[in-house]
Formats: structure tokens, sequence, C-alpha cells
């Protein structure tokens, strides 16, 4: 942190910049407010809103698909999770620790289902599986999660990996610990927090997720394609409950995640 | 340990790479060159004739539907893209260097709308937009119309704000995190030179910073071209963008084989922005470490 040279700042204090930022910043949130403004409202309109209701919340805990679609989501989100632990950290240690040309070219392939376009992982991936015969079920949208997942745990992963050198390890080693007790006792205790900032990260890109689960569902839904489905008959209180659910539960697992992911931006801003 | 300068490490270590390669050829390869061989095939009703053809290509390049929409997508994109940078610009400049405290909050109220959830943030402007919506409300509240006005949902309009909206983080982090990396000492050699806070920014903080805004603006044009949900939430018939026409072959509409083909279109134009770009965009303390 610099903060002695951060004062530096440029002369003027920037008014009109700030001001103009803050209204961005209303830009940003107004929205989130609204939604949940509307979700405590007896009345469909904020004007006339006459007191506050938890109604509608409640309303939810009866709503045995809505429950089920909720259940649905953590069983995907913590498949998904372990499942690119596995494939991310071992990609992980093969893209820093090994040598072999074409690692550019590697990592480019393991960026792409998130630097594409949703839409195209989702009809790929439709066009896979049905190529294959496997009916659109919890795996398909599983395989869709851990389309995205597995990139996520990799390059927290590697960035962690880069960051702390070869020394720890070669150090282990000269004091003759074999490779598990090198990864056991070193390595591992060293990555613990980059790995459950990164399933952190992988687990809330995976409950919100709908742009490629939209293509690999059938029947068996996931929470944010279940509110997709509810938006078909406009937006009723429910619709904002639900929101306003996923908006707070969202917020909690983002100040969950900043506890283990790095204090400085750049770490945060590893993937979307 | 031996540290031999070779290009391959010994092959036991590749072990290793077996699961990483396994999930990309599962996940990404594969299912693009199925893509890509389903999009030579014709649909004849619900069944799909696997015999090579260029009819969907053809179909895509003669009829000027496609291409229309398609274009007016890349326009819509490439405004969001600049929407996107006039807003997040300024604010990563602010954060950046005007604040002195609370620069780590700031930070993290600019990145936080990027992990909420996405479909919550599309029945937000919804809310907003719609016709019982705020903005209409407040107006009517106020007196300025009597009848509910339908002129901001389900059009472009509605599709670019809650694009912009959507990508305004994915610009704020590479162009934070490009301006974070200027050595202050530069800045202070500038006014030093006598450069007042416009020249330096033009002369020295804008163009180091241009690796991050080419990678936000490149961000934000992809996914503002990719997106499908919010033109049908928010586009209605006017509002109708690539990423919906796309979706349709594999919904109502039902041809698989075209909408593979539109699919691969999308996916060349998308691998071509980013390889072009790669080399002038920032590729650390963007997206991908």
């Amino acid at each position: 942190m610099r903060s002695s040279v951060s004062s530096v700042s440029l002369e003027r204090k920037g008014t009109l910049l700030k001001l103009y930022s803050l209204l961005i910043f209303l830009f940003l949130y107004l929205p989130l407010l609204v939604v949940i403004v509307f979700s405590f409202s007896p009345t469909k309109t904020i004007v006339g809103m006459s007191g506050v209701t938890t109604r509608w919340y409640k309303d939810l805990i009866h709503d045995r698909a809505l429950l089920k679609a909720l259940l649905h989501s953590f069983e995907v989100g913590v498949s998904a999770v372990f499942i690119a632990l596995l494939f991310g950290t071992s990609g992980a240690f093969f893209i820093t620790k090994v040598r072999f040309p074409g690692k550019g070219l590697l990592r480019a392939l393991v960026m792409l289902p998130f630097v594409l376009p949703g839409i195209i992982m989702g009809l790929t991936l439709l066009i896979f599986v049905r190529n294959l015969n496997i009916p659109l079920s919890m795996i398909t949208i599983l395989m869709g999660h851990v389309s995205f997942t597995t990139p996520i745990v990799m390059f927290q992963v590697s960035a962690r990996l880069q960051r702390m050198g070869p020394n720890f390890q070669l150090a282990a080693q000269d004091l003759g610990a074999t490779p598990f007790k090198t990864f056991w006792y070193v390595t591992l205790p060293m990555i613990r927090t980059a790995l459950i900032g990164a399933a952190l990260l992988a687990f809330t890109v995976s409950f919100d997720e709908i742009v490629i689960s939209y293509f690999l569902t059938g029947t068996w839904m996931t929470l944010p394609v279940y509110l997709y489905g509810m938006l078909r008959f406009g937006l009723s209180p429910k619709v904002y409950a639900v929101s306003g659910f996923i908006l707070v539960f969202s917020l909690f697992l983002i100040l969950l995640m900043t506890k283990y992911i790095g204090r400085s931006g750049e770490e945060l801003a590893l993937r979307r | 340990m031996k540290r031999r300068k070779r290009k391959f490490d010994e092959p036991r270590s590749f072990l290793k790479g077996i699961p990483i390669f396994v999930w990309l050829i599962i996940l990404v390869i594969v299912p693009l060159i199925f893509t890509f061989t389903m999009s030579f095939y014709s649909s004849a009703g619900l069944v799909i004739e696997k015999s090579f053809t260029l009819k969907n290509y053809r179909l895509f390049i003669t009829d000027p539907i496609y291409s229309r929409i398609l274009f007016k997508s890349l326009w819509l994109s490439l405004a969001v893209a600049i929407l996107s940078i006039g807003m997040a610009y300024p604010l990563a400049y602010m954060v950046s260097f005007k604040m002195v405290r609370g620069r780590n909050l700031l930070f993290m109220m600019c990145i936080i709308p990027l992990w909420v959830s996405y479909l919550v943030r599309i029945i937000a402007w919804r809310s907003i937009l719609g016709n019982r919506g705020v903005i209409n409300t407040i107006l009517m509240g106020i007196g300025l119309i009597k009848e509910p006005l339908q002129i901001f949902l389900y059009n472009r309009f509605a599709v670019a704000i809650t694009l912009t909206y959507i990508c305004i983080p994915f610009v704020f982090i590479p162009v934070y995190t490009a301006l974070e990396k200027i050595p202050r000492n530069i800045l202070h050699a500038a006014s030093d030179l006598g450069a007042n806070e416009f020249h330096t920014f033009l002369n020295v903080v804008l163009p180091l910073s241009m690796p991050g805004l080419i990678t936000g603006f490149i961000f934000s044009f992809i996914i503002a071209l990719g997106d499908y949900i919010i033109p049908l939430q928010l586009g209605g018939t006017q509002g109708i963008m690539f990423g919906n026409l796309i979706w349709s072959q594999f919904g109502f509409a039902f041809n698989w084989p075209f909408g593979a083909a539109l699919g691969f279109v999308l996916f060349v134009i998308s691998v071509t922005i980013l390889g072009v770009t790669a080399k002038f965009g920032s590729t650390e303390g963007g997206f991908f470490e």
C-alpha cells in the first residue's frame, strides 16, 4: 500500500469528477435498492407504499418447487466447485511447475469458457450432450458449470503458485521430504486461502449462472432458471422476494470471499 | 533437484496435466468440433439430416435479415462499450487518483455489482423501465404524464442501458488496475514540467492506461454482442440481437444446424477480436491474471 504517495493528488480536488462518480454510484446501486424496496412493498408500486411487509418472503417458504430449485442450486454449486478444485488445482500445478512449449496456447484455451460469450458455451455443450444422447438433467447443468468453475480455480491457484516461487518446495525437498509430504506440509498450507477464495468465487458465479444453464436445463432447474420461468408471468411480489433473497445471499458470499482473496484489487479481479 | 535447461520436463510430471486436458477436450474442444460439424447439417422438421451442406452459411450470407441483425448488434455493442468506458473510466480515475482514504471500500463498491446476480439486475431494470415501473410512477407522481409511457421498455434503448449496467465493472477492473500501475512520480515530473492536470491526463495517464482501456472495451463489446437474456427480457421486437437470433434456433425455430452455424459465426467474431487485441490489451491484472 502506498499511503504517502497516494496523497500526491493532482492539485485540484476534482469536485466535478467526484460528483460524476457519485452519479455513477447511484446508477450502480439504485436498481438494486429498487428490488429490495419492491420486495417489502405490500402493493405493487412504490408510490402509495403503505408500510412494509415481510409477507412475500414468508410465502417463499411454502413454495416447494422454489425450495427444490434452491436445493438444486446448492447441489450443482458444491459439485461444480469440488470438481473444479480437482481439475483446476492440478491444472495450475501443471502450468506453473512443468516445462513444456505452447503454454500460452493452453492458457488461452482454458480461458475460452469465460472470455467467450456464455451463449457459445451453452449451445456447444447442448449440441455435445445431444450427440451423446445425454438427457437434459443435473449432469448436463453440472457440465455447463464445471466449464467455467475450472478456469476460475486454475487461474486463482496458478497466480498464487507463481507468486510463491519454487524455493519453498526446493527447500523441503533438500531437507528430505517426499513429493507428497512437500505438497501436504508446505505447498497446501500456502495455497489454502487461494483455494478457499477460488471455491467461494466459483460457487458465487455458479449460484447466479443462467446464460449457460438455460441451454442445458430440462425439468431439473436451478434457482436462477426457476426465477427466469417465474418472469413469464410478469414481475410479481414473489419475484422481488426471490430476487431480494438472492441479492442478500450473493452479498454475503462476496463479503466472505473478500476475506480470502487478497486485499488488493488485482487479485479480486481475477474473475468477473 | 537437478535443473536442466530443457524444453520438456520428464514425462512423469505430465501426469499432472491429464485432468485439465480431459476437461479441455470434453467441455471445450469436442463441443466446438461437434458444433462446427452440425453447422454443415440441415434440419428437416424435427429431424437433423446428417449430410454435408453449405445451406446454413449460404442462408446467413444471402438473407439480409441475418446480416442486418448482426450489424445492428455490432453497433449496439459498440455503443455499449463506449458508454461503459464513459462511466467506468472516470470512476476508476477518481478512485485511483482522487481518493486518499476509503479507496479499498470504494474499489469494492465498484465491483460488487459484478457478482450480484445477473438475473436480479435484469429484473431491477425491468422494474425501473416497465409500464408500472419506477420511472413511470415518478413521472405520473409529479404530474408530467397521465398515462404510463411505454417508450422505456422493449426497445434498443432498454437493452443498451441494461448491458451498460452489466458491463461497467468489466471496464472498471482493467482500467483501475492499469491506473494503479502508473508510478506516481511520473505525474510529479509532469507537473514539475508545467503540465496541468488535463495535459498530464492526456499525455501521460491516458496512454499508460491504454492497455486496460482496450481490455475493458473488448470485454464489454463481446459481452454485449453475445448476450441473449437481456434482449429477450427487455428488447421486445425492436431490440432483437444476434444473441437471441441464435437462441431462437434452439428454441421455437428448432433449427439446430442453422443455430450452430450462427453460433460459429459469433465464435469466429469473438476469437478474432480477442486475438487481434490481445497484443494491445493487458492480459495481466485483468480477468485472467
